[in-house]
């Protein structure tokens, strides 16, 4: 059974702390030979970590004499935002995933962004699972930062994912914990996987055997590698976006992570007014549609799918 | 007057997206040009109120045929998200001021920034009208960045008080001063006001400001007074004060009280027991600029904002 501790507290103005909570898991004899960070809840709308956090403690939990390394689980990073379906963290407004490395010295969530680090600080690896929002539905898949692929493409590949997209690096994800921790020498892991505000057991299971099969790569369970799938890599094609071209009810007409043709139907932009159907959504090339709309209310503009396919 | 709309888009459900702007005067080519941005969210009511009250001034001085270059006044970047009470962009949240230059064929946010910049090129000068992006009130001043692109003596044609002038952080190369300086306008911002909130007298000076600097530009034919001298500010006179225990929040002092060292300016109170967890004083001499403005404070927020003369030299700063 892990060892469950309060690691990060800090003083609210009425009556209550902010925690963040961790379950650590120790070797049951021997040295912990590496030490791996599984977190969730950064932020608060984003709820498939949570079922995965809980799936692997239940894993640990029956076979406690497999650990050989410091297995440290965080389901609940923005618990202010999770008990209450807040994205960012409530008062502030703030995206916590905008604010690392953070500062003790500074408002609540660069405090919080802070501790969060702090306390994260000598893992070997760290795994952060988010679930897109609550607009798009992912495919569980890795994002790197074109700087660090060298170093976190092999680990991802073991994850039992179906894409590991490594993206040009954008000055405002420099303030992401993935990429802190990255700076202090934790090979950090970004995953996207379903939708915000629900859970996908099946992507939480998929997901479950990854981490597994990591762990079993990097001697932190003494078990064997397990079977698992080897994902498409951005390198290889080129990722088309699909934008809503007039508002209006986004209809979907295929299932998500499906390959397609080009030319081929994505959706229907409706009008639940007129009857009509305003727009005809075709995707621009042929591949694997890796991002689908979930909330169907669009304007111009709105982020409908992202399909990955080859080079035109 | 030119009424007109700059940016229009259509909704799912409720009435188009409309982003008016008020043209005045034309090009002259003895006179310069400028643009007036006012709210950019849904909570700057204050930079709302200033630009259409300027809206209704520039209308009557052109009827007197008072205006000599072009002026264009933009109230509301954001009407979505000021008719139901939501600072930012009501679906996504996006905040409209953090997606420039844009982008045409990207998601909504920006697509609206992207037409909005297109008719905001060109300007001589780029007057931005913010609030405060964090829970504090301040007195009304201009925050001019370090681009490489700035014009430090267009900004003293204000008259207002306190220039503050520093190098741009990361997160404001997606904001608008940032990009208007990068395609050449003279863009600064006067920061005033609580958010949500109308202050008059802030207000009252800051549209006296404008005006002056129209007038002073070549703009306005009108005589103005002379303002205040401006102090330029770096970082480094700025102390903060922060809040080392969180609870009930009673200031003792208001933006603008010269407070001495050691003064005692503020009070925090444990919010259930009522007992005095915290003493505020004053590390040093100078002028409240900025105050936190919700009554419950959290550890380590910023209290206070003070400016001196001299450097701090003890003191965190910002």
């Amino acid at each position: 059974m892990g060892l469950i501790e309060e690691v990060l507290t800090i003083e609210l103005p009425v009556g209550e702390s902010f925690r963040i909570q961790r379950c650590r898991y120790l070797p049951l004899k021997g040295e912990s030979n590496k030490r791996i960070s599984v977190v969730s809840g950064i932020h608060g709308d984003e709820l498939e970590g949570q079922y995965v956090c809980f799936l692997l403690g239940q894993w640990l939990r029956e076979n406690p004499e497999k650990i050989r390394g410091t297995i440290d689980i965080y389901p609940a990073i923005n618990s202010l935002g999770l008990d209450s379906i807040t994205r960012s963290i409530p008062f502030y407004g703030v995206d916590l995933n905008r604010t690392f490395p953070g500062s003790k010295n500074d408002f609540l969530p660069a405090q919080i962004a802070d501790g969060v680090v702090e306390v994260m600080r000598g893992s070997d690896i760290a795994v952060d699972i988010h679930s897109s929002n609550i607009f798009l539905r992912e495919i569980p898949q890795v994002r790197i930062a074109k700087s660090q692929e060298k170093m976190l493409v092999p680990l991802a590949n073991l994850l039992n994912i179906d894409f590991v997209w490594v993206h040009d690096a954008v000055t405002v994800l420099e303030s992401t914990f993935a990429h802190a921790m990255n700076t202090i020498g934790t090979k950090t892991l970004v995953v996207e996987m379903g939708v915000g505000m629900r859970l996908g057991k099946a992507y939480g299971h998929q997901l479950l055997d990854g981490l597994l099969n990591l762990m079993a790569h990097e001697g932190i369970l003494d078990i064997d590698p397990l079977d698992v799938r080897f994902p498409i890599q951005s390198h290889v094609g080129e990722v088309a976006y699909l934008n809503a071209s007039s508002p209006g009810l986004f209809v979907p007409a295929i299932e998500h992570c499906q390959v397609i043709e080009k030319g081929s139907l994505v959706g229907h932009i409706v009008s639940p007014l007129s009857g009509e159907i305003l727009d005809d959504v075709i995707a621009p090339i042929g591949g694997i549609l890796f991002t689908i709309r979930a909330y169907p209310i669009v304007y111009e503009g709105s982020l409908l799918g992202r399909i990955f396919g080859e080079k035109q | 007057m030119r009424r007109f709309d700059i940016v229009t888009l259509d909704s799912p459900n409720r009435a188009p997206l409309r982003i008016e702007g008020f043209l005045f005067g034309e090009h002259h080519d003895n006179a310069p040009s400028v643009a007036i941005v006012g709210a950019m969210n849904g909570d700057q009511i204050n930079q709302l109120y200033v630009a259409s009250g300027l809206v209704e001034y520039l209308r009557r001085k052109e009827e007197e045929g008072k205006i000599i270059g072009e002026i264009l006044v933009i109230p509301a970047v954001n009407p979505y998200a000021l008719n139901m009470g939501e600072k930012n962009w009501p679906l996504d949240k996006t905040d409209l001021n953090m997606m420039f230059p844009g982008y045409d064929q990207g998601e909504t946010t920006q697509r609206i920034t992207a037409r909005l910049f297109e008719t905001l090129k060109g300007y001589d000068y780029g007057i931005i009208l913010e609030g405060r992006r964090d829970q504090g009130m301040c007195l009304p001043y201009v925050k001019l960045i370090q681009s490489g692109y700035e014009d430090l003596d267009a900004v003293r044609d204000l008259g207002m008080g306190f220039v503050h002038y520093r190098p741009y952080e990361p997160i404001e190369t997606a904001m608008l001063q940032y990009n208007w300086q990068l395609w050449e306008t003279n863009a600064f911002a006067i920061v005033f006001g609580k958010n949500g909130a109308i202050d008059q007298s802030d207000s009252d000076e800051v549209h006296n400001a404008l005006i002056r600097f129209l007038s002073k530009r070549k703009l306005l034919d009108w005589p103005v007074f002379e303002g205040k001298k401006s102090n330029i500010l770096h970082s480094q006179q700025i102390t903060l004060l922060k809040a080392s225990r969180a609870g009930i929040f009673i200031p003792k002092v208001h933006c603008g009280a010269f407070v001495k060292k050691g003064e005692v300016i503020g009070l925090i109170m444990d919010a259930l027991s009522g007992e005095k967890r915290e003493k505020m004083v004053a590390p040093c001499e100078g002028i409240v600029t900025c105050q936190y403005s919700h009554p419950l404070i959290f550890q380590n927020s910023i209290a206070f904002r003070i400016a001196s003369v001299e450097h701090s030299s003890t003191q965190e700063r910002l």
